[in-house]
């Protein structure tokens, strides 16, 4: 047993399969405008396992020294209201590198201490009304994760989504009224059995990854030898780990860099518009995610341009939460993406053999 | 915090072999993370729990978890005397806290409040536990064995902790005569065997220290993965705990090598019990990935039988082994009776003082529990005024008082009871699946449940009991039957049962929507042909889903319509709706059951 309150996590390098998951978190860190990932799956398929490690293959931010929100500091003026009503009087003129922020909310948390709240001892010892900031203040710029997402309070999963969606945490309780800078990319995850998910809140997260048991005897066995090497010394095996800890990061630093500069060909963006069109996605949400999923993919890769192959790669987990629900439907929903990706390829594959002067003039 | 009072020692118990055997890995590799036990009243598992406490190094914590502890016991939170007396908040450790580096025993763990068995569950993944309440925010290490004991008769335990728990000892058969003569015996002539308990004690020290050294040999563990997969073990966690199980017993049997009975029992303790399929015949049997299997010596003694034994792959002999070993009816195993759904769900709330807790209110104490962090605010403006010069302590009066208000999660269940005789019946079985698809679209929002029951032939079969998941209703109701006569009151009788069930996890609220012509044919008791006695069995379980508050829709999918006035008859004994809907479509149905519902 560890002296330390928190062994070192697993590593997310060491983690073995379940590679749709992986790369939607990594797409994630790539562009936080995705909008998050929701994961489902059965139990004991790593899942909390996997976003817990993201934490240590995050890049580093520059913050205003000390600012319980986060701030980079260009964004924190010289009379900050919000350093005021936290107890801090005279802006700090450091700066410091911090990891980017990943915040879980345990089972059973408050919502005073997920949104903030008076600060308690402030007002008991010295009667005066100070802000006591939350899990969101925390999360700002970051991630939020919560595990077993069906298991929480619906009002509180209400909350999170609004404040995940408008990136303003807005506190108006107990005589305290706040406003802060809240963006951070919400991380679900849960198991399907116990119970399903209202699709509203489905609808808000960018991207749906579902998981199953892994059934590759080499993988499985893997992941029992990785597991107890772990259990036996988890900083051992930390410190084994480090030099692809470390590369995954450099290439996550490398594709944020990446990213503005990527482009997405007009035939790839029609692509997507006419998959979105072929099973019926609602709305424009559908589309923007494929595209700036299918961008960020290219970016972690090392590529500048968008291929018809990225979009084909993230169609499933962008869209399989987005189509109709049709009660009486027993094909899984990703099933269809994907057979209407094939079919779309087909076709156009279909048309570039029968005309490929056209085509070659177009690009 | 030490060692309860035992009546006997570890190795006086005599009866509960299985379990002795899973508490002694427990005890030589924490990776198992702790054990479930299911037993019978009165089999003596407390006594083994607390027996088995007293094996460990002194000073190991030893807490018994209360059922009706709550969320803020559980985590740690606001020390309201301390808080008083500092005039600052103080924290309190939590009973998961207090567990570190020990043991935390629950008893009939079947009852464990689910929020309550969630917290558990994350504790013991995370290895610490974390405080986000009440203005508090705390982390501290909790790295614990959980044992869990129970009745399997009164319940399950929930699945979410279950998976957590590397042993799970099924029940056992009731033992033979000698064993029962021996466990009285025994009780009435304890032998304080010091020897015997010392001897475990250094066995369980030599045995961990050892343990790091213990190698498990890639076709072992190729043979544990394989059995796994044939047994249709969910998760990869699974194989993880088998591998740490072989791993300790090899240890508590002195073995640098896992040999094929650490193999046996790693099967029995972890896999068996999680299996959610027999192993089937024609199942793929991949080869292990590395060639060379341990030898034994076995071979070199040349004896035929062994030699054939030998040479068969361990795979082969665990799996067989499994396959005698698993109960004549799978769905006594925990995890194929969830996965089939022909058992509990997770429960709801019992009582007001239960479900998440959400806002505080003014309130009189005795009517709730108190808020602190509520009543601390509401009482600290008024502090200047209350305290003495120099005095530090809160002065908290009856006008602060906040106590906490809980939310009833609980929402309507459905009951769909549809008539699976006569042609139409694939009919309706089709329209009232769709329709209770439809309802579950938005249960997650209202925490609405679906049940469905079919009836025909002799008797009601409840297809999908109380459930909110699409995913599992869908899975249920795949299969339907059809045919035979129409046993109206076993169908009224199964409904009034899951009413009754519903009512007990707090779900106030029932409508059971009956899809039929009404006419019944086959009874309860009553013969068959006795018109007179099937039509008064019917009307008396009318009567009384009535009366204990049921609502009731009945949905006459007659096509001819005959005026035989058998369903408006019923839907008027059960108080409801009588709704006329031949070839009743699914809309059809949710509609109906939307207006019913804003008319209630």
């Amino acid at each position: 047993m560890t002296t330390r309150t928190v062994a070192h996590p697993y590593p997310f390098t060491a983690i073995v399969g379940q590679e749709e998951m992986k790369l939607c978190l990594l797409l994630n860190v790539v562009d936080p405008r995705i909008g998050g990932v929701m994961i489902m799956g059965h139990r004991g398929t790593g899942k909390s396992t996997t976003v817990r490690a993201l934490a240590d293959v995050l890049p580093m931010i520059t913050r205003l020294a000390g600012d319980p929100f986060n701030r980079a500091p260009e964004d924190v003026p010289e009379h900050d209201p919000l350093l005021a009503l936290v107890g801090i009087h005279e802006r700090p003129h450091k700066t410091e590198k911090v990891p980017v922020p990943v915040v879980d909310l345990p089972l059973g948390a408050t919502e005073d201490r997920v949104c903030g709240t008076i600060d308690i001892e402030a007002a008991l010892t010295q009667g005066v009304k100070r802000f006591q900031p939350g899990l969101l203040a925390q999360a700002n710029r970051g991630f939020l994760y919560i595990d077993e997402v069906n298991l929480l309070e619906d009002h509180l999963v209400d909350v999170l989504l609004d404040v995940a969606a408008s990136g303003w945490n807005v506190v108006e309780r107990e005589g305290i009224s706040v406003r802060h800078p809240a963006r951070f990319v919400l991380v679900g995850s849960g198991n399907p059995e116990e119970g399903e998910l209202r699709p509203q809140l489905l609808d808000r997260f960018g991207l749906h990854a579902r998981i199953v048991t892994i059934t590759d005897l080499e993988q499985r066995m893997e992941i029992v030898r990785r597991r107890r090497a772990y259990d036996a010394d988890p900083e051992a095996f930390y410190a084994q780990w480090q030099p692809q800890q470390r590369a995954l990061q450099r290439r996550i630093v490398a594709a944020q860099k990446r990213l503005p500069e990527v482009i997405i060909p007009d035939d790839v963006l029609m692509f997507a518009a006419e998959l979105c069109m072929k099973l019926n996605v609602d709305g424009h949400r559908g589309e923007l995610t494929l595209a700036r999923a299918a961008c960020a993919l290219a970016a972690l890769e090392g590529r500048n341009r968008v291929t018809l192959d990225d979009v084909r790669r993230v169609a499933v987990p962008a869209l399989r939460h987005r189509l109709r629900r049709d009660p009486l439907e027993t094909m899984d929903s990703g099933e269809k993406v994907a057979q209407a990706v094939s079919e779309l390829l087909a076709r156009r594959n279909h048309r570039a053999a029968e005309r490929p002067a056209e085509l070659l003039e177009t690009a | 915090m030490s060692s309860a009072p035992t009546t006997l020692d570890f190795t006086n118990i005599v009866g509960l072999e299985t379990a002795r055997q899973a508490l002694l890995l427990l005890a030589v590799n924490p990776a198992l993370g702790g054990a479930a036990i299911a037993a019978r009243v009165g089999s003596g598992k407390s006594t083994l729990v607390r027996a088995f406490a007293a094996l460990l190094p002194p000073g190991t914590p030893f807490i018994e978890l209360p059922l009706s502890i709550t969320e803020d016991r559980l985590l740690g939170g606001l020390d309201l005397e301390a808080t008083l007396i500092k005039g600052a908040p103080v924290f309190e450790p939590g009973v998961l806290a207090r567990a570190h580096g020990g043991v935390l025993y629950v008893d009939n763990a079947n009852r464990l409040e689910p929020s309550v068995a969630a917290v558990l569950a994350e504790a013991m993944s995370n290895g610490y536990v974390r405080v986000e309440r009440e203005g508090l925010s705390a982390i501290q290490p909790a790295r614990f064995l959980l044992i869990a004991t129970y009745d399997p008769e009164e319940g399950d335990l929930p699945l979410s902790l279950l998976d957590r728990l590397g042993l799970i000892v099924p029940l056992s058969a009731q033992g033979d005569a000698a064993t029962r003569a021996e466990v009285v015996r025994r009780n009435l002539h304890p032998a304080h065997d010091e020897d015997e308990s010392n001897m475990l004690r250094a066995m369980i020290v030599a045995a961990r220290e050892l343990l790091p050294r213990v190698q498990l040999p890639d076709d072992h563990l190729a043979a544990l993965v394989q059995t796994a997969m044939a047994l249709g073990v969910e998760g990869n966690r699974a194989d993880v705990f088998a591998a740490q199980a072989a791993l300790a017993s090899a240890a508590l049997e002195g073995r640098e090598v896992v040999d094929e009975d650490d193999l046996q029992r790693a099967v029995r303790l972890v896999l068996l019990p999680r299996a959610t399929q027999a192993p089937t015949e024609n199942q793929p049997a991949p080869q292990p990935p590395t060639a060379p299997r341990a030898t034994g010596t076995a071979e070199e003694e040349g004896e035929d039988e062994t030699q054939s034994e030998a040479e068969r792959p361990i795979q082969e002999l665990l799996l067989e082994a499994a396959q005698a070993a698993l109960p004549p009816n799978l769905l006594d195993l925990p995890f194929a009776a969830q996965r089939r759904g022909r058992r509990g769900s997770r429960g709801q709330t019992l009582n007001a003082r239960r479900g998440r807790y959400v806002r505080a209110v003014i309130g009189d104490v005795h009517g709730g529990r108190i808020a602190l962090l509520p009543t601390l605010l509401a009482a600290a403006p008024w502090q200047p005024l209350r305290r003495a010069a120099n005095e530090k302590r809160v002065h908290v009066r009856r006008d602060d008082l906040r106590v906490k208000r809980y939310r009833d999660k609980a929402g309507t269940l459905y009951i769909f009871a549809v008539d699976a005789s006569g042609s139409m019946a694939i009919n309706r079985m089709r329209e009232a699946k769709g329709a209770a698809l439809r309802l579950l679209q938005d249960a997650y929002v209202h925490r609405d449940q679906v049940a469905l029951i079919a009836f025909r032939g002799q008797g009601a079969q409840v297809l999908l009991p109380p459930s909110q998941s699409v995913e599992r209703a869908r899975r249920e109701l795949d299969v339907l039957p059809t045919g035979g006569g129409t046993p109206l009151a076993s169908a009224l009788l199964t409904a009034w049962h899951l009413a009754k069930q519903a009512r007990e996890r707090g779900i106030a609220q029932v409508t059971l929507v009956l899809m039929t012509d009404g006419r019944a044919n086959v009874g309860l008791h009553a013969p068959p042909g006795d018109r007179q006695r099937l039509r008064e069995e019917v009307q008396q379980l009318a009567a009384r889903l009535r009366a204990d508050g049921v609502n009731a829709i009945v949905l006459d999918t007659q096509v001819n319509y005959l005026s035989r006035n058998e369903a408006p008859q019923l839907a008027q004994w059960l108080g409801g709706r009588y709704v006329y809907l031949p070839n009743a479509r699914a809309e059809q149905i949710a509609n109906a059951l939307s207006q019913s519902a804003q008319a209630v």
